[in-house]
């Protein structure tokens, strides 16, 4: 019989338990109190009503118990049925022919229903495990989807709010170029307008980089075209600062987000020509060491305010003495940015002077890929 | 006299870009949203199209897609930043070019002359971008009328951004017309060629400016 065992059934065969134990014990007393009883009532029933007695005690223990406590008393109830009450009574042996095909008829039911329903309840917990996964794997799946939705519900919000606050914007300066460049006020709304620009888009970087709406996007590039990237949108005030450039013309193709790279190279320019005298030089200079790029940003101002290395880094942050008209989130951002692509960015003092800001960036080279 | 068509939900901005376009000489009319500016472009028939991607409603690649279905008219998308993904699909979808608010006056007007230009001047073998000129006849470019040695590759990379002459490429375009899209990586290749390229032509002759995240526009030095 255990070799139509069935294949769903969980790996059962585990040591046997104290319940199991129990429910062994519990069969034993249960074929003896019914055994007892049966024998009362024998001379008013007959042997025959016994054995359905028996049948319908193997299917209710059939119903709760394991299988092992079953087909036990399967065996141990058709033994005393032979035993006690089919004639002649307390021999195993067996007179008459019909008695003996009753006896195998009784055996062989005992024995598949004790089998049958602890099959049937085997595939039964099955079927509850299968049930409980997939209820796990739903509720993963809703989560999930809850978190995607109120990731897409985020950035719909923050381009609605872009888009509000970059029209206005848009506006004035369209405007301004209509007034022409001949009105002295109308410069100083420009250079407003321009500065009110860069704390808009300031503040829309951040909440991007804070919210980790950011996915860098690699892909082949020329460092060359980073750098003209990121010197494009300040032009007007990389003017008073000659750039110096060393090291761009021999690195090869880069694997990296020319993008985000590019900002971060943006603000920190930016960051110098506030505040290095005008007229000095910005150096940037480019290295490869194995897969990692290093990008050196250095100006030749006031250097760092001493021991606000990393500090500067913060949100917010604003150096003691440093020029009006900073969010302080321009650093805050080139260190998320440069996170976001598994790199990182550091600050000191240059030891003749200037502050000078490293860049590490790990990337794919084109010899390497 | 040409005729614009600004489809824009920004009323002040509609209003801004009429005086800008008025004065320049451009007939104009405009849309507040993208069904209207379908109407008004079948009904006015506009020599070129400013689209604001951002509308209400019907999104501007809607509106180009469905104005591509029967028009040709050139198309000039007005954006704000960090949407690049949408722009390059703008792009190649058959919008002509892109400029991203805040703009200045200057910037849009060239634009919209380049993208004007355009489809009318593939009338001779010959296309001249400043010191460069490309002989499609022979396949041969000289700069300066000193020639210039490419490859076949280059020339082929370069008659895709000479054709565009001002206007934004996306780097799919130039795959797919330079490399039919057969290519392992396709990016790594072109940037190569266009390293070369830029090496061959020097300062002498028109840039190659790279868009970061779009493709590459041939700038007149």
């Amino acid at each position: 019989m255990s070799a139509t065992d069935s294949p769903s059934a969980p790996p059962s065969p585990t040591p046997v338990s104290l319940a199991e134990v129990g429910q062994y014990s519990c069969g034993l007393t249960l074929v003896f109190v019914l055994a007892s009883t049966c024998w009362v009532l024998l001379p008013y029933t007959g042997d025959l009503f016994v054995a359905l007695v028996f049948l319908m005690a193997i299917v209710l223990a059939g119903t709760w118990w394991n299988r092992g406590p079953v087909l036990m008393m399967a065996v141990v109830s058709a033994l005393v049925w032979n035993y006690f009450f089919i004639p002649p009574q307390f021999t195993l042996h067996i007179d008459k022919p019909q008695d003996m095909v009753m006896f195998s008829l009784f055996f062989v039911v005992a024995l598949s229903m004790g089998h049958l329903i602890t099959r049937l309840r085997a595939r039964e917990a099955t079927l509850a495990q299968h049930h409980q996964e997939r209820e796990h794997l739903l509720e993963l799946k809703h989560r999930a989807e809850l978190l995607a939705e109120s990731e897409r519900l985020h950035r719909t919000l923050l381009d609605s709010v872009a888009h509000e606050l970059k029209t206005p914007i848009a506006i004035i300066r369209t405007a301004l170029d209509g007034l022409g460049q001949g009105n002295p006020y109308a410069k100083e709304i420009e250079t407003a307008n321009r500065r009110l620009q860069r704390i808009v888009e300031s503040f829309l970087e951040m909440t991007r980089v804070e919210s980790e709406a950011l996915e860098p996007q690699p892909d082949w590039c020329e460092i060359g075209d980073v750098l003209h990237a990121a010197t494009k949108p300040i032009q007007e005030e990389l003017a008073a600062h000659p750039l110096l450039i060393t090291g761009t013309t021999d690195l090869p193709l880069l694997r990296l987000d020319s993008r985000l790279l590019a900002q971060v190279l943006g603000n920190l320019l930016h960051n110098a020509t506030r505040y290095a005298p005008a007229g000095t030089h910005i150096e940037i200079a480019a290295s490869l060491a194995g897969s990692t790029l290093e990008l050196r940003v250095r100006d030749h101002g006031p250097g760092l305010p001493l021991g606000a290395e990393d500090q500067l880094f913060e949100k917010f942050y604003r150096a003691p003495d440093s020029p009006a008209g900073g969010t302080g989130l321009g650093l805050a951002i080139a260190r998320g940015l440069m996170r976001a692509m598994k790199g990182d960015i550091e600050a000191h003092t240059h030891p003749t002077g200037g502050a000078e800001f490293v860049l590490h960036l790990p990337v794919k080279t084109r010899s390497a890929a | 006299m040409s005729k614009a068509l600004i489809i824009d939900d920004e009323q002040q901005m509609r209003r801004l870009l009429r005086m800008v376009l008025e004065s320049r000489g451009y007939e104009v009319c405009e849309a507040a949203e993208g069904q209207l500016g379908l109407q008004e472009a079948a009904f006015h028939r506009p020599d070129v199209v400013l689209l604001d991607l951002g509308l209400p409603g019907m999104n501007g690649i809607e509106v180009l897609k469905r104005l591509r279905e029967w028009s040709d008219v050139p198309v000039l998308i007005l954006s704000v930043r960090d949407q690049e993904t949408i722009k390059v699909e703008a792009l190649e979808i058959g919008a002509d070019d892109y400029v991203t608010k805040p703009f200045g006056t200057a910037e849009l007007l060239a634009r919209l002359t380049v993208i004007q230009r355009r489809r009318f001047t593939r009338q001779s073998a010959e296309i001249v971008v400043g010191a460069l000129k490309l002989d499609l006849l022979h396949h041969e470019a000289s700069l300066d009328d000193a020639p210039l040695k490419l490859t076949p590759t280059e020339f082929a990379l370069l008659k895709v951004l000479a054709e565009h002459a001002g206007r934004i490429v996306t780097q799919n375009q130039i795959m797919k017309q330079v490399w039919a899209g057969q290519s392992s990586d396709p990016s790594e290749g072109l940037r190569v060629h266009i390293n070369h390229l830029r090496k061959k032509i020097g300062d002498a002759g028109p840039r190659i400016v790279n868009e970061p995240g779009i493709g590459y526009r041939l700038e007149e030095a």
